[in-house]
C-alpha cells in the first residue's frame, strides 16, 4: 500500500477511535470531579485523579448491591453452564429424530424479548415468595442465557473429531464419562469463552432486575438507575458507578475480542 | 488403578487437527478411566499420531451391547438426561410465559388485585389498536429500528474499510480494539454517559457547540429531536459490532481481486459493488437480523434518557409494556402489548433461525 494512503488510513482510524472512546473517557473523568466541579461551565478538562471521595461514598452506601451483582452473575453463569453443556453435547452427539428442530427451537427462545416474560415470571416468584431474592434472578438470568450458551457450545463440540467420541464409546466409557473426561477437557477454552459471555450479559441486565427485585437483591444497575431521578441527577455518583459497572465489560472486550464476533452471532460468523 | 484391557492403533490424517490431540495427549496420559493419547517419535509416522487407548476395567463393564439402530431403555434414559433438563428449563422460561401472557391478555387485571380479574375477550387488543400511545410506540420502534440499522451499516462499512487498510499494522490493531469498546458496555451506562454529555445545561456537547455560536439544544426535550438522539446513541453503541462483522467478511477477499480491480482502473464504487458487497452480504444479513431483534428489546436507553417523552415521541414497545405493567399495574393490557411484541419477534426469529442454521452448516 502506498505511504500516503497509509497515513490517511491512520488519521481516519484515530478519528474513529476517538468517536467511540471519548464519550466513555469523559464519563471516567467525571468520576474524579467534586460535586461542584462536575457542574462547572466551562468544564474542567483534566480532573485531579487523586480525588476518590465519589467512589468512597458510593461504595460505602452501595457495596452490598455490588456484591449482589457479583453473586447473581456468577451464580447465573454456573447454573447456565450446568444445563447448557450436557444439552449441547447431547444435541451434537446423539442422533435422533427432531435433533435439528430442537436446536432451532432452543435458538429461537434466545430471541424472546425479556419484557414478554417479565409479568409471568413476576407472578411465579411472587407466588413462591421468591421475589427480591438472589435465587430468583439467578434462575432467570441463567434461563435467558441458556439458548445462547447451548448454541455456541454446540459449535465447539461439533469441532471435536468424531473419532475421539466414538473411541471412548467403543472402549466402554459411559456417555457421562465421555462427556466429563473426554469432551469437556478438550473444549476448555471454548467453555471459558461462553461463560464469560454469559457473565457479561447477566452483568449488563437491567429490565428484569427492575421487575424482580426491590430491595434485598437489587443489582448494581438498578441502583445506578436510581441516581438519575426526574428532579435531580447525582452526576458524581452516576459517573463513579458507571466506571465500576463498565470495567468488567471493557476488560472482557479487550481480552476476548477474537471471540466477540463468533460469540455474538452464535458461531455463524468466524472472526476476521 | 488403571488396567489396560485393550489397545489398538489408529492413524490420523494431518488435517484432522493432530495438534489438538498432541497437546492434550501429553497432559492426560496415565489418567483413568478414559482414553489416553500418546505421540510417537518414530519417523515413519511423523505426521501422524498413534492413538493408543487404555481403558480401565471399570469402564468396559459399563459397556452396553446394543443392536445397531435400536437403543436400550437405559441408553435412552441416559441420553434424555443430557438434553431434557435444559429443554424443560427453557420451556419454563419461554413457553410458560408466552401461554400465561396470552391468557392474561384476555382479562382486565390489576397486578395488585390479581384474584379479581374479569374476562373481557379481545377488548384489550381492540383498545390497544385504538390507543394512540401504543400506535406511536409501534411507529417509533419501526423508525428506530430501520434508521439505526441503515446508519449502522453505512458507518460500519466506512470504519471497516479504514481498519482493513491497517490490518497488518500493530497500531491499527490497537486502534481497532479501542473502537469496539462501546458494544459490550452496559446499555444502562451508555444511556447515562450520553445523558451526561448531551445535558442541555452542563453537557459538554452543547458547550462545544456554543463555541461555534450554536444556542443550547435540548437533545431529549425537543419532541422532534428526542427519537433521533436515541437513534444516534444506539448507532454509536452498535456500529462497532457491525464493523467487526464486516471486517470478518472483508478479510476473506483475496488481495489479487483488489489488484485486478486496480489494473482495470475500477472506481471505488465498482469495487464496493462487485467485490466487497458479495463477500460481506451474508454477514450483513446476520447483523441485520440480530440488530432487529435487539432493537425490539431496546429498553434501557429510553428508560434513562426520556422515559417515552416528550409527549409520546420516544415511546417504544418495550417501554410502553413496562409502563402498563409496573407503573399503571394494568397487567392484562400490558400482556396484550407483550403478546404483540412476541408475535413480531417470532416472525423475525423464524427468519433469523433458519438463516443462522444455514450459515452454521455452511
Amino acid at each position: 500500500m502506498p505511504k500516503t494512503n497509509l497515513i490517511g488510513a491512520y488519521i481516519a482510524a484515530i478519528l474513529v477511535m476517538l468517536i467511540f472512546t471519548l464519550p466513555i473517557i469523559w464519563m471516567f473523568m467525571g468520576a474524579f470531579k467534586t460535586p461542584v466541579d462536575i457542574y462547572s461551565i466551562p468544564p474542567i478538562w483534566w480532573p485531579d485523579f487523586s480525588y476518590l471521595e465519589n467512589f468512597k461514598t458510593l461504595l460505602a452506601e452501595n457495596w452490598s448491591f455490588l456484591l449482589n451483582s457479583v453473586i447473581i452473575t456468577l451464580g447465573a453463569t454456573v447454573l447456565c453452564m450446568i444445563f447448557a453443556l450436557p444439552c449441547a453435547f447431547g444435541l451434537v452427539n446423539f442422533q435422533f429424530k427432531g435433533n435439528n428442530f430442537l436446536a432451532d427451537w432452543i435458538l429461537s427462545t434466545r430471541m424472546m424479548p425479556p419484557i414478554a416474560a417479565a409479568v409471568p415470571l413476576f407472578m411465579i416468584f411472587n407466588g413462591m415468595g421468591m421475589l427480591d431474592t438472589h435465587f430468583a434472578l439467578i434462575i432467570v438470568y441463567a434461563g435467558f442465557n441458556l439458548p445462547f450458551a447451548v448454541w455456541v457450545a454446540m459449535s465447539f463440540f461439533r469441532n471435536l473429531p468424531k473419532e475421539i467420541i466414538e473411541a471412548a464409546r467403543i472402549e466402554g466409557c459411559t456417555w457421562f464419562q465421555t462427556f466429563w473426561q473426554v469432551a469437556l477437557p478438550l473444549t476448555k477454552s471454548g467453555i471459558a469463552t461462553v461463560s464469560t459471555f454469559v457473565f457479561i450479559f447477566a452483568w449488563n441486565e437491567l429490565l428484569l432486575a427492575l421487575f424482580l427485585t426491590s430491595n434485598e437483591a437489587k443489582t448494581f444497575p438498578v441502583v445506578i438507575s436510581t441516581f438519575s431521578t426526574i428532579t435531580r441527577t447525582y452526576w458524581e455518583f452516576v459517573s463513579a458507578a458507571t466506571v465500576i459497572q463498565v470495567l468488567p465489560p471493557i476488560i472482557f472486550t479487550l481480552i476476548m475480542q477474537r471471540h466477540i464476533v463468533s460469540g455474538l452471532t452464535m458461531g455463524a460468523v468466524k472472526n476476521g | 488403578m488403571l488396567t489396560v484391557s485393550g489397545a489398538f492403533v489408529r492413524t490420523f490424517e494431518p488435517n484432522n487437527k493432530p495438534s489438538l490431540l498432541l497437546e492434550w495427549g501429553s497432559k492426560r496420559l496415565n489418567k483413568k478411566p478414559g482414553i489416553c493419547f500418546v505421540t510417537s517419535s518414530s519417523k515413519r509416522v511423523s505426521n501422524q499420531i498413534i492413538w493408543v487407548k487404555a481403558v480401565a476395567d471399570v469402564a468396559s463393564k459399563n459397556e452396553k451391547k446394543t443392536k445397531k439402530g435400536t437403543l436400550t431403555r437405559d441408553e435412552r434414559l441416559v441420553r434424555a438426561a443430557f438434553i431434557v433438563p435444559a429443554v424443560v428449563y427453557l420451556m419454563f422460561m419461554s413457553i410458560f410465559p408466552f401461554v400465561y401472557s396470552v391468557y392474561l391478555s384476555f382479562f382486565q387485571a390489576k397486578l395488585t388485585r390479581l384474584h379479581k380479574k374479569f374476562y373481557i375477550g379481545f377488548d384489550n387488543y381492540k383498545q390497544l389498536f385504538s390507543d394512540e400511545v401504543f400506535l406511536a410506540a409501534m411507529k417509533n420502534t419501526f423508525v428506530l429500528t430501520t434508521a439505526s440499522i441503515i446508519l449502522e451499516v453505512i458507518l460500519a462499512f466506512a470504519c471497516a474499510k479504514v481498519f482493513l487498510a491497517l490490518r497488518e499494522q500493530r497500531a491499527g490493531f490497537f486502534l481497532r480494539s479501542m473502537s469496539i469498546l462501546p458494544m459490550m458496555i452496559t446499555p444502562l451506562c451508555v444511556a447515562l454517559i450520553f445523558s451526561y454529555i448531551l445535558n442541555p445545561t452542563l453537557g459538554i456537547f452543547n458547550y462545544i457547540l456554543s463555541g461555534f455560536g450554536v444556542e443550547p439544544i435540548s437533545w431529549f426535550g425537543n419532541p422532534n429531536l428526542a427519537l433521533w438522539s436515541i437513534i444516534a446513541i444506539n448507532v454509536w453503541q452498535w456500529t462497532p459490532f457491525m464493523m467487526l462483522l464486516m471486517l470478518a467478511g472483508l478479510v476473506s477477499i483475496p488481495t489479487s481481486l483488489y489488484e485486478a480491480a486496480s489494473l482495470e482502473k475500477a472506481r471505488w464504487w465498482h469495487v464496493a459493488r462487485w467485490i466487497e458487497l458479495p463477500a460481506i452480504k451474508d454477514v450483513i444479513l446476520i447483523g441485520l437480523i440480530l440488530r432487529v431483534i435487539d432493537n425490539l428489546k431496546l429498553f434501557d436507553l429510553v428508560y434513562i434518557t426520556t422515559r417515552g417523552g416528550p409527549g409520546d415521541s420516544t415511546e417504544l414497545l418495550t417501554f410502553f409494556t413496562y409502563r402498563q405493567d409496573f407503573a399503571f399495574f394494568n397487567v392484562g393490557y400490558g400482556s396484550a402489548a407483550a403478546v404483540i411484541i412476541l408475535i413480531i419477534s417470532i416472525i423475525v426469529t423464524t427468519i433469523a433461525v433458519s438463516f443462522l442454521r444455514r450459515m452454521q452448516n455452511a
